[in-house]
């Protein structure tokens, strides 16, 4: 109970060191928001007027406070760029960028652990190359080349599913394979490393003395002992793909956090990086969270 | 003029589209309802902002001529004709239009269009206060009078030659008032006007949907269709990603799709399930304009060496494909007043003789070829933060490659919105690139002269002159005289290198054969008033 208290108070910690360090950039970064808000052709005067209605003109550290008081309220504040809440804006795209990220997440990681141990169990023969020449492909592949790959042979060749937009899950199929094969091509070799190096060691002989079935063997001790460090990797891909979703989903014309994020960074919409910043430091905290915790399951060495 | 063979294809063409279009079966009368999704090239913008008062984005105002209607239209021969506005008289002193409007014609929250919502509208856009885009539109606009619910006078403290073209404008689409004061800083997401289509709902960044306005019995003088839209519904996505824009409509996903990347063009054409519509955007085209304020560009002779050492013939058969003309004007060839004529192969690319001006100057062969004055490099900074809208940051690696040759080093400095208004505020560039559409040549007002321009404004040019001829053709109404005003303007814009044009758009749309009655209008944008679908 004491682990899990810890866990979660260094979780919440990063969390706010997240949040506060990018207020802090974002005020580093040139451009004044006002003079943006107001667009071209704005006098003096009417971009003064913005400013103070949007509260740029105080002190870093008075809007700092005033942001983390609003914050422990619950209100993210207002869109500089459009004056809708923050909280309405990322509601509406948070949804279809978790659904892309977390599926992603099972493709690679369903895909990685399968391929990783059935190449290091047949490691050295054809389909241990077959597989590792596979995932080499998919590893060195930028997600964007893959995706317009995919794009062109299930949509527009084969005409199997759509190639944009999100809403349907026929439509999530081409963006979460483009993000979780890649991923899983990473996962994989770890995968396979890793059993290959349990599978090398002692007990493993000495249980397969004592007769177990090679089955048995596999799932019951190599596989627990090798995920370990393959679950580790998972806590920084479940970032990476969080990340990678920028890309995708431009190229898939899907709605999201990501596209969001880059564009208000671009006219330093301070209270909608902010959100974004905050929903994805909770999302990466919350994976690693549970990364942490799942050691627990697959080793009982460690103790709560 | 065409030739007696080009009118020939031209006829034979049109045959051909016809006998096409009737042996498409089942329907080959217009079929009211079902949903058209349009693929948007709307780039990497996630923001819509639906006010067409506040907004200079092409992609976005080519989604306005669908939900809002303006004054008057601007017909294919670049006159004006009536719309909202029957009938209009001019002062004899050209300092106050009266308009006699339509009537019965409602927004699409129910409320009356009258005098009072076109006074409302201009003072709206007159405000400094609300600095809006479409303020240097309404250029010397001194109030409105409601003269009765169907007749307002604009009054202007000088003439103003352009207003009637510019009220064709999408910028200066009629809103609705009550909607304004209603949604305040939040009208850009809850757009109300008077148009073929009413706004339901967006997403942003990715979807905007449209539903019929049923009431609709108002379009413009010499449309194809009158009477509310045939469609339905109308969608648009933005889709950015020009690969995917093509593969929505080649998997016919979406119905159809704009700005078709040249490669992706002839196949189209040769494929008889799809159709192409172009048409020249009314535009100040897409130009290169070298910061006039900063050394060395503020020497006339070294602006004249990048010049020469360019060759666009090359670039942009190279990049478009043969899809775009060459621009050698800075207006488009069909806006009134565009020099594309007179400017045609009024120069000729001499890397020899550029590499010699600068020899001249003091810029002198140093390491890996670059050249040197002062111990500085002849470095150029492009400045950009659109990407490769339009294939654009193509062109610009072809000109490096170009100016290498003569000893130039040119990079590429990709910022995000804030940063490049910034840095254009602040002079800190060499290089710029842009276009901005506009049906009249006084929009070379906004770029180059001085007084009441952005200061991020792309172009610096502060010549006496040109100020002069832009501020007379402003007031000029004698087509003639204003024609050679900006005939003189953009001759020396090109003789001082102030402006390097580089291609005219033409806009484009593919669609699938399920699509009749899409139209693009005499500015350039698409209309989907008369457009039905073959299998609603």
């Amino acid at each position: 109970m004491a682990y899990l208290l810890r866990r979660i108070a260094g979780a919440a910690l990063v969390v706010f060191g997240a949040t506060s360090m990018v207020f802090l950039i974002l005020y580093w970064l040139p451009g004044d928001p006002a003079t943006l808000v107001a667009g071209e052709g704005a006098t003096a005067e009417t971009i003064a007027r913005i400013r103070a209605h949007l509260g740029t003109g105080r002190p870093l550290w008075d809007q700092y406070m005033s942001y983390l008081d609003n914050l422990a309220h619950g209100d993210l504040g207002t869109s500089f760029a459009t004056g809708e809440p923050v909280l309405h804006r990322l509601w509406a795209q948070a949804m279809p960028t978790l659904d892309l990220t977390l599926l992603a997440c099972v493709v690679a990681i369903v895909v990685g652990v399968v391929m990783g141990v059935v190449s290091a169990v047949h490691r050295g023969r054809w389909l241990d190359h077959a597989i590792q020449a596979a995932l080499l492909l998919f590893t060195s592949m930028p997600s964007f080349w893959l995706g317009i790959l995919l794009i062109m042979v299930f949509a527009v060749t084969l005409r199997w599913l759509p190639a944009i937009g999100n809403g349907s899950l026929a439509q999530l199929v081409l963006p979460v394979a483009c993000l979780g094969l890649i991923a899983a091509g990473k996962l994989a070799r770890m995968v396979r490393n890793s059993v290959i190096e349990v599978l090398d060691e002692p007990f493993v002989t000495t249980l397969r003395a004592k007769g177990l079935t090679e089955r048995s063997v596999l799932f019951r001790h190599v596989l627990r002992n090798a995920l370990i460090p393959v679950v580790t990797l998972l806590g920084i891909l479940a970032g990476e793909l969080l990340s990678g979703a920028v890309v995708t989903e431009t190229l898939f014309a899907r709605q999201g956090v990501g596209r969001i994020l880059v564009e208000a960074v671009g006219v330093k919409d301070i209270p909608v990086v902010q959100g974004v910043i905050l929903f994805a430091a909770v999302f990466y905290v919350l994976i690693n969270l549970l990364v942490d915790l799942s050691y627990v399951v697959i080793d009982r060495r460690v103790r709560v | 003029m065409p030739t007696r063979r080009e009118f020939a294809a031209l006829i034979a063409g049109g045959t051909l589209a016809v006998s096409r279009a009737f042996a498409a079966p089942p329907a080959t009368t217009p079929k009211p309802g079902g949903e058209l999704v349009f693929a948007l090239d709307g780039a990497a913008v996630v923001t819509f902002l639906l006010d067409p008062h506040n907004s200079g984005f092409a992609p976005h105002n080519r989604v306005f001529r669908s939900i809002f209607d303006s004054l008057v239209v601007l017909r294919p021969d670049q006159s004006v004709g009536p719309w909202l506005a029957q009938s209009w008289q001019v002062a004899p002193d050209q300092k106050s239009y009266t308009f006699q409007l339509r009537r019965g014609v409602t927004f699409h929250d129910g409320t009356p269009f009258d005098a009072a919502s076109v006074k409302a509208n201009l003072d709206r856009i007159s405000d400094p206060k609300n600095a809006l885009v479409a303020l240097p539109d309404i250029g010397p606009y001194a109030g409105a009078d409601v003269l009765a619910p169907d007749t307002v006078r604009i009054n202007l403290s000088e003439p103003f030659a352009p207003l009637l073209r510019n009220l064709s404008k999408t910028t200066l689409g009629i809103v609705s008032p009550a909607a304004v004061a209603k949604y305040g800083a939040t009208f850009g997401q809850n757009p109300v006007g008077t148009g073929p289509f009413r706004f339901v709902s967006l997403i942003q960044g990715t979807e905007i949907r449209l539903a019929r306005n049923e009431d609709y019995q108002w379009a413009p003088d010499g449309a194809s269709h009158q009477g509310p839209a045939y469609l339905e519904r109308l969608t648009f996505k933005n889709v950015p990603e020009e690969a995917t824009r093509v593969a929505a409509l080649q998997s016919r996903q979406v119905h159809a799709a704009d700005t078709i990347p040249p490669q992706a063009l002839a196949a189209l054409r040769a494929d008889p399930t799809f159709r192409v519509l172009d048409k020249e955007l009314l535009n100040n085209n897409y130009a290169l304009y070298p910061n006039i304020a900063r050394a060395p560009w503020n020497d006339e002779q070294i602006r004249l060496a990048l010049r020469l050492s360019l060759d666009i013939d090359t670039i942009v058969r190279v990049i478009y494909l043969g899809t775009l003309p060459r621009a050698w004007a800075p207006l488009s060839p069909s806006i009134f007043a565009s020099a594309e004529h007179d400017l045609a192969k009024s120069w000729k690319p001499d890397p020899k003789r550029a590499a010699d001006i600068l020899q001249a100057n003091g810029w002198l062969p140093g390491a890996s070829g670059i050249r040197e004055k002062d111990g500085k490099r002849l470095t150029i900074s492009f400045i950009d933060t659109q990407g490769n809208r339009e294939k654009r940051l193509d062109v610009i690696q072809l000109v490096r490659r170009q100016l290498a040759k003569t000893g130039f080093d040119l990079s590429i400095d990709s910022q995000p919105a804030g940063t490049y208004v910034a840095k254009m505020s602040n002079g800190e560039y060499d290089l710029a690139g842009a276009s901005q559409f506009a049906p009249d040549p006084d929009v070379l007002r906004r770029l180059h002269l001085p007084d009441g321009r952005d200061k991020s404004s792309v172009s610096k040019v502060d010549d006496p002159e040109i100020s002069q001829w832009l501020r007379d053709g402003m007031r000029e109404n004698e087509p003639e005289a204003r024609a050679e005003l900006y005939h003189k303007v953009q001759a020396k814009l090109i003789d001082k290198t102030y402006a390097l044009p580089i291609y005219v758009l033409q806009y484009n749309i593919g669609t699938t054969d399920a699509v009749s009655g899409v139209t693009i209008d005499t500015h350039g944008f698409p209309q989907f008033h008369g457009a039905w679908l073959a299998t609603a």
